[in-house]
């Protein structure tokens, strides 16, 4: 007996990939961003320093949104 | 006079500048050497590309800084969103263009972005900043 289809999906499977590749560092940069705030609301004195290791935090978050967008070129 | 969270980041982006520019010059000669012109092309664009995003982190987090914290936060979250729009388009334009060393590209780019992190760490690390603000 032939399989049926019950479902059928077109399209490229790539398009999964940046979803992935954004859903990653979107949830790092607001966990950073809120636990930033957080501090700097209870420690407002720290504030330039806390702003100082944000930029440390995001940049290591979007180190891995920059890879994930730009693999499709290597696993094409 | 500048205070020490202008120096750390001034000396951020004169050296994440001249990484940019040290990788550039590597993977066009290692993109020529396997792919000629448009391992070039590719490697010049991966190299530019990711240091322009550091290089625009940098200068949110130090302007924002400067601004309410309303506005620092507009200022970085905004930016972020739209550095990812502009890669995202650039990104796509490339996909579908003729010829292009996509590998070259690639290992441009995570070069850049790795050798960026290595840099804000090491300074971050090596910084004084002061724990009372102004």
């Amino acid at each position: 007996m032939d399989a049926v289809n019950i479902a059928e999906l077109t399209g490229n499977i790539a398009v999964v990939g940046y979803g992935l590749a954004a859903i990653g560092p979107g949830i790092g940069v607001g966990l950073v961003v809120s636990k930033t705030i957080e501090s700097i609301a209870r420690q407002p004195e720290l504030a330039g320093r806390l702003q100082v290791t944000m930029w440390l935090g995001i940049a290591f978050t979007e180190a891995l949104a920059l890879i994930g967008l730009a693999t499709p070129f290597i696993f094409v | 006079m500048a205070n020490s969270s202008d120096t750390l980041f001034s000396k951020a982006l004169r050296l994440s500048t001249l990484l940019a520019v040290a990788i550039a010059l590597v993977g066009s000669l290692l993109g020529y050497l396997f792919y000629q012109l448009p391992g070039v092309f590719a490697a010049l664009l991966g190299a530019g590309v990711s240091a322009l995003f550091g290089i625009m982190t940098i200068l949110s987090i130090w302007f924002g800084g400067k601004l309410s914290l309303n506005g620092f936060y507009a200022l970085v979250l905004g930016g972020w969103l739209f550095k990812f729009l502009l890669f995202a388009g650039v990104l796509l334009a490339l996909q579908n263009a003729e010829g292009f060393a996509g590998p070259v590209f690639f290992f441009a780019v995570v070069a850049t972005v790795l050798g960026g992190l290595a840099i804000d760490s090491w300074l971050v690390l090596k910084g004084r900043v002061p724990t009372v603000g102004k």
